[in-house]
């Protein structure tokens, strides 16, 4: 007798379902997919006993004729792909024609169908066997009923968990698909009460108030950026609002709810020093790129994607929710949202480009509205800083170099937006504030925070560029350090170098420094140094990046103007301007605000004038 | 206390004294003006205890007497009143009266014994020195100090008393001008004093060029008298780098240029250099030096200025600001630099010089970008 033997359908049905149905909600999520696939624009779902007992949902879809029907209860029957080469750029959720033959063979299953009103098929099966096809009376779409889930499964059975978190697990994919399709009406019953009735929404924001709140909803930050072929929209949350509500992370790419911690690290790299470390912002953003640089076929329940190019699709993440934290909208904000249209730069911000993604009814130009200054003002975060050595590099001494006879050949440097600033009138408060008058309100800045972002921001150019203006001194400081200090000027002893410092190491803990940067003329190298090594005495940042970030927010809060000192108007004016040419200039890099915003309807309610 | 005075003198005396009264102080008596009858008239005195200046004018006393005034409102009276003799009395402690014209005026001011008294300097061990002399050693160096609180030796002036000579040095750590005049036998006491700038002012201001002062010293304070005027200074304690040092001795490249068109140039590379550390790049070649700078962010920019200069090529790097300070200093048209290294002190002084004095003013280079 062979030992080897081809298993029945029904046991490798059983073995697939394993992958395919790990739950209840793993149903919903199948059964959902197929519905929208169907171009449903109304979705119920019915659940009881957390979906042990029944699973229903019910579509408004093209429904099946009874042949389709009967045949979609087989394995590998499909009607979304025909031949291996449509894999590539798929668009519908399923394709595998695995999902309705894995539920059938591991419960009692129902399916009521109808391409038009009136005839209708009702197909039941159960254990994978089919049972019966009649005639049904039913309205255009489609019902597929899933009851006794893993009745014949003992093994999958014991290991559901109460009806209360398999209900959780439910909501959870029925709120991914809420955000998936906004353009549907999703409802969803538990054991006989309504738990979730969503309307067609026109926008993200919308849908997102639908589901927690509008006023959760319009406390996030949009996000909007092309990148290449790359398009990230999508809300954030602000930086001084993470950690207040429970994280909630929502990715989509190309229309398909995915888990990506790669996407998602890229978007919390975008936070860096906005939030404390450890804190995890909520996000909820979509990806649209060329279906030719995705590959969905990667994991059964498609939860994983592959891209052609991760690392720019990566970067475009980060890219896009850094522009959106750069807005002056995500600063810290006394009162009502939406104080901040124009910008800073009352509008001067070119229109981006038409979201691909756009969808009817979504409300394309609120978005753009507030989306706030991302180009221009506030630019390109990730383009390198200037490295310029054609200038001065390879002219040797004596050689005719005039920097631009060298250079003129290569390419210069995009132009840096020289837009003008226009700068209100700035009144200090408490030798701490910058305050001005807005539109919308008053704006208070604090004036060590914002210098603290401005030079925090150069000093990183500076490490990137390799060097920065270094002032040699007449007379050399002398720096007494104790061991743990002198271990953190031995770690941190290039960084400083490029940061302008020239120090030479004089035995027995001493330093001389010889050359020291000049950020600005109230600067004192000398104990800027001494509190910056104080700073990051015991630090043990292991990565050089984590490092080199590290010691420019310790050397730019220690070198920052400080609360206390009095600002001339020019030099208010000076920090505006240089403020508001950073990338994220309404943090500090400790991650508390820079600027908060008081709008009148506060003042006005605090007057009771409203 | 009664005297009348001419408002023209009053004013005088005012102003003398006005720029020594702190605008902020946390001890309302100084900010009162010190009026007190002397043989000749009447002395102001006004102080802000780092400098005291005290003056003074002609008037005619019927009472002697002290009182302290709000200085910033008799300023502000003195100068609205009419073209009449001033008529002022103290009525007790407090009260002052002022008539002038039909115009009347009552201010309530201070006992004098809450003034402080003038610091103790030994007038009968003093020296005298020609105000020129001191104004000119004053101009050519104080723009030099720092004024970063870090170091409070390098927020004032060095002057040193010597036999045959005197100089002044000031230094603000990145640049250091130092002149020396010869002097005759002054009876000056050999000596470094380290003086705040702010006193140093008061004595450009106040002493014409001509006038021979009287100097002398207390404990920790340094005074100026003239005949009618005196400015007391606090003195900086501590001992002043060893700036004698640091002057390069073996700066081997030297470079004449005039002193109008490097300004300009330098002007013109200023208006694209940092803000903040207004660097620029001088490259030094046989005959010609080129300027360039180049700011991240912004752009760059390029001249050429025809020079003397035979030494090997050299690229140096400077803050622009300070080149341009010590030009403006500069007594000669023609002006000489000396280097050694890009790393090295660069020196400028006048050429063709023919004066007593000896100038020479140092700058520390900035750091280049290869």
């Amino acid at each position: 007798m062979p030992r080897i033997a081809v298993l029945p359908p029904a046991v490798a049905d059983q073995i697939a379902a394993g992958e395919v149905v790990e739950r209840p909600a793993s149903v919903v999520k199948e059964l959902v997919e197929n519905a929208l696939d169907a171009g449903a624009t109304a979705v119920e779902v019915t659940v009881e006993e957390g979906g042990r007992a029944l699973v229903r949902v019910s579509d408004d879809g093209s429904g099946m004729g009874r042949e389709d029907a009967v045949l979609a209860l087989s394995r590998h029957a499909t009607s979304k792909i025909r031949h291996a080469e449509e894999l590539v750029g798929v668009a519908s959720f399923g394709f595998r024609g695995e999902a309705l033959p894995a539920i059938c063979s591991v419960s009692h299953l129902e399916l009521e169908t109808s391409p038009e009103d009136g005839a209708g098929t009702r197909v039941r099966a159960s254990g994978g066997a089919l049972q019966g096809v009649e005639d049904a009376a039913r309205r255009r779409g489609t019902t597929v009923s899933v009851a006794r889930l893993f009745h014949n499964t003992p093994a999958r059975q014991k290991f559901l968990r109460s009806a209360r978190s398999e209900w959780r697990a439910i909501s959870d994919v029925l709120v991914v698909m809420a955000l998936t399709r906004r353009d549907v009406r999703l409802s969803a019953t538990h054991d006989g009460k309504s738990s979730l009735a969503l309307p067609a929404a026109p926008s993200l924001r919308a849908r997102l108030g639908a589901i927690h709140g509008a006023r959760y909803a319009d406390g996030l930050l949009d996000v909007e950026d092309v990148a290449g072929a790359v398009h990230v929209t999508g809300l954030v949350e602000r930086p001084g609002d993470v950690g207040t509500a429970a994280r909630r992370v929502f990715l989509a790419v190309n229309g398909r709810a995915v888990r990506d911690t790669g996407l998602v690290r890229a978007a919390e790299a975008a936070y860096r020093s906005t939030i404390p470390a450890g804190l995890r912002p909520s996000l909820f953003l979509e990806v649209v790129l060329p279906a030719g640089e995705l590959d969905v076929n990667v994991h059964p329940a498609k939860a994983e994607v592959r891209f052609g190019d991760r690392w720019a699709v990566e970067r475009a993440v980060e890219r896009a929710v850094r522009r959106a934290l750069g807005t002056l909208d995500s600063a810290a904000d006394v009162g009502g949202r939406g104080w901040f249209a124009g910008g800073l730069l009352n509008g001067a911000r070119p229109e981006p480009a038409v979201n691909p993604w756009a969808e009817a009814g979504r409300d394309v130009g609120a978005l753009h509205l507030e989306a706030g200054p991302t180009v221009g003002l506030f630019a390109d975060p990730d383009a390198p800083a200037p490295h310029d050595p054609r200038a001065f590099d390879g002219a040797p001494h004596g050689a005719p170099a005039l920097p631009w006879e060298v250079a003129a050949p290569a390419a210069a440097p995009a132009p840096p937006d020289e837009e003008e600033i226009a700068v209100p009138p700035l009144v200090q408060l408490r030798r701490t504030y910058m305050m001005f008058e807005r539109d919308e309100g008053v704006v208070l800045i604090d004036q060590h925070s914002a210098h603290e972002r401005v030079l925090y921001e150069r000093f990183l150019g500076a490490m990137a560029r390799g060097e920065s203006p270094s002032q040699r001194l007449l007379f050399p400081l002398t720096l007494h350090l104790g061991p743990a200090q002198a271990d953190a000027f031995e770690a941190n002893r290039d960084a400083l170098t490029r940061l302008g410092y020239e120090v030479e190491p004089f035995g027995g803990g001493s330093l001389l420094v010889h050359a020291v940067p000049t950020p600005h003329p109230r600067f004192d190298a000398e104990r800027c140094l001494r509190d910056t090594l104080d700073a990051l005495t015991g630090d043990r940042h292991a990565a050089a990046h984590a490092r080199h970030e590290r010691l420019a927010a310790t050397v730019a809060c220690k070198a920052a103007v400080k609360a206390g000192d009095a600002l001339s108007p020019d030099e208010m004016r000076a920090l505006f301007v240089a403020l508001a040419r950073t990338t994220l200039p309404a943090h500090d890099v400790h991650g508390r605000a820079t600027i908060v915003h008081l709008g009148w309807d506060e003042l006005e309610r605090r007057f009771g004038r409203a | 206390m009664r005297f009348t005075i001419s408002r023209e003198k009053l004013q005088e005396g005012l102003s003398a004294v006005a720029a020594s009264i702190p605008a902020k102080t946390t001890l309302p008596v100084l900010a009162n003006i010190l009026l007190e009858t002397t043989e000749r008239g009447i002395r102001l005195s006004g102080t802000d205890l780092d400098i005291a200046v005290s003056t003074e004018v002609a008037a005619d006393v019927e009472t002697p007497g002290a009182i302290t005034i709000p200085a910033k409102k008799l300023q502000e009276i003195a100068r609205e009143l009419p073209p009449s003799p001033v008529k002022i009395a103290a009525a007790g402690e407090q009260r002052v009266t002022l008539e002038c014209g039909r115009s009347r005026f009552k201010l309530l001011g201070l006992p004098k014994d809450e003034f402080p008294a003038f610091p103790a300097v030994k007038f009968e061990e003093s020296w005298r020195i020609k105000s020129g002399d001191l104004q000119k050693l004053i101009q050519h160096t104080s723009f030099a100090v720092s004024t970063e609180e870090s170091r409070p030796i390098l927020n004032g002036v060095l002057w040193e008393l010597r036999a045959e000579r005197m100089r002044m040095v000031a230094t603000n750590g990145h640049r250091l001008a130092r002149m020396e005049l010869p002097i005759s036998s002054s009876g000056a006491p050999a000596g470094d004093l380290i003086v705040p700038p702010k006193a140093l002012d008061q004595i450009r201001r106040l002493f014409p060029a001509e006038e021979e002062l009287e100097i002398a010293r207390g404990d920790n304070h340094l005074g100026f008298r003239s005949p009618f005027t005196a400015v007391y200074t606090r003195l900086i304690e501590g001992p002043y780098p060893n700036y004698e040092q640091v002057i390069p001795k073996d700066n081997d490249k030297y470079a004449i240029a005039d002193k109008g068109s490097l300004t300009s140039a330098l002007k013109r590379m200023s208006v694209i250099a940092s803000d903040q550390t207004h660097r620029i790049r001088l490259s030094f070649n046989a005959g010609m030096l080129k300027f360039s700078v180049q700011t991240p962010d912004l752009g760059e920019a390029a001249d050429e200025l025809p020079i003397r200069y035979d030494g090997d090529p050299l690229d140096i790097g400077f803050n622009a600001s300070y080149l341009l300070e010590i030009l403006r200093y500069m007594p000669t048209e023609e002006v000489r630099l000396t280097f050694k290294a890009p790393e090295r002190a660069a020196t400028v002084e006048p050429e063709g010089w023919s004066d007593p004095a000896k100038y020479l003013a140092l700058v520390m280079p900035l750091r280049l970008m290869d």
